[in-house]
C-alpha cells in the first residue's frame, strides 16, 4: 500500500515511532520482536516501520530468515539540515540589522 | 533535552532603538522578513520568506506573541509547514535585550527546533555500537549458515 511521503519532522512527530527510533538506538531489533513491545496490531507496527524506512530513519535487512531495522543516518541529516538552515538564517539576520543600525545613525 | 539555536550579538545603540527594530512592522521587514507583527500578547502574525520545497516548507511562518517586556524581551511562536493545514515546524524564538555600557546585547534564542532531540542524541551515540552489533549479527548467521 502506498504511504504519504512525510518528512523528517512529521516522521518523528509520532510517540509510536519515536519509540521504535529509541529502541533501536540501544538494541538491534527484527520487525516481529519490534511487534512485541507494542500494544497496536502487527499491521499497525508495519505501517509505522515503512514510514520510518520511506523517510530515511532505517534501513531492513534479512539477516538469516529475520528482517532486522537498523538505524540509518539520512532521515537524521534532513533534521540536522533544517537546523543548519536557521542558523545561518538568524546569523545574516542579525549582521543585516547590524548594517540597517548604522547606516541609520550615520544619516542623522 | 532540547536544540536550540543560540546567537548574541552586539548592537552599539541603545535598547530602545533595537527594542524598535524588533517590535515594529515596517522596520522588522527592513532585515528580517515581510510581517503583520503587532506588539501585543496574543496577536497572530506570519512572516513570509520563500517557500523551502526539500523541508516541505511553504514560506509561511505562523507566529503568535507569547511574552512582551517592554526594551527587554520578546518572545513569539514559530510554524511552519508544507501549506496543507499541517505543521510541522513547532519552535519558539525568543528575544533578550541587555543593556551595556555602549550599547545592547541581543540574544536570540530559537527553540523546539529538534523536539525530539533525545533521539538524535542518543542515536550518534549508539550509531557505532549498533554497526558492531550489526556486524555480529550477520557474522553470526553466516557462521550459523555454514554449520547447518
Amino acid at each position: 500500500m502506498a504511504q504519504p511521503r512525510l518528512d523528517a519532522f512529521q516522521v518523528i512527530a509520532d510517540p509510536s515511532r519515536r519509540q521504535i527510533l529509541q529502541m533501536l538506538t540501544k538494541d538491534s531489533y527484527t520487525i516481529n520482536s519490534l511487534a512485541e513491545n507494542f500494544d497496536m496490531s502487527r499491521p499497525a507496527v508495519s505501517k509505522h516501520i515503512k514510514i520510518l524506512y520511506t523517510a530515511g530513519f532505517i534501513s531492513i535487512e534479512d539477516i538469516g530468515r529475520e528482517r532486522h531495522c537498523i538505524l540509518k543516518q539520512d532521515g537524521f541529516n534532513e533534521l540536522q539540515n533544517w537546523i543548519d538552515y536557521f542558523d545561518s538564517f538568524w546569523k545574516n539576520k542579525l549582521k543585516k540589522l547590524e548594517t540597517l543600525l548604522n547606516n541609520k545613525m550615520n544619516k542623522k | 533535552m532540547t536544540r536550540t539555536i543560540k546567537h548574541s550579538f552586539f548592537y552599539s545603540h541603545s535598547a530602545e532603538i533595537v527594542w524598535e527594530y524588533l517590535t515594529n512592522s515596517e522596520l522588522m521587514a527592513q532585515w528580517l522578513m515581510p510581517n503583520d507583527f503587532m506588539p501585543e500578547v496574543g496577536h497572530e502574525f506570519r512572516f513570509t520568506i520563500k517557500p523551502i520545497p526539500e523541508f516541505e516548507f511553504d514560506g509561511i511562518i505562523y507566529c503568535n506573541v507569547m511574552e512582551i517586556v517592554p526594551f527587554k524581551k520578546l518572545v513569539y511562536s514559530w510554524k511552519g509547514g508544507p501549506g496543507d493545514g499541517s505543521i510541522n515546524l513547532d519552535s519558539v524564538v525568543t528575544w533578550t535585550l541587555v543593556t551595556k555600557e555602549n550599547g545592547t546585547e541581543l540574544l536570540l534564542e530559537h527553540s523546539g527546533l529538534m523536539k525530539n532531540i533525545s533521539i538524535y542524541e542518543a542515536m550518534n551515540k549508539g550509531w557505532k555500537e549498533n554497526i558492531a552489533k550489526i556486524d555480529e549479527l550477520i557474522n553470526k548467521s553466516t557462521h550459523g549458515a555454514t554449520k547447518a
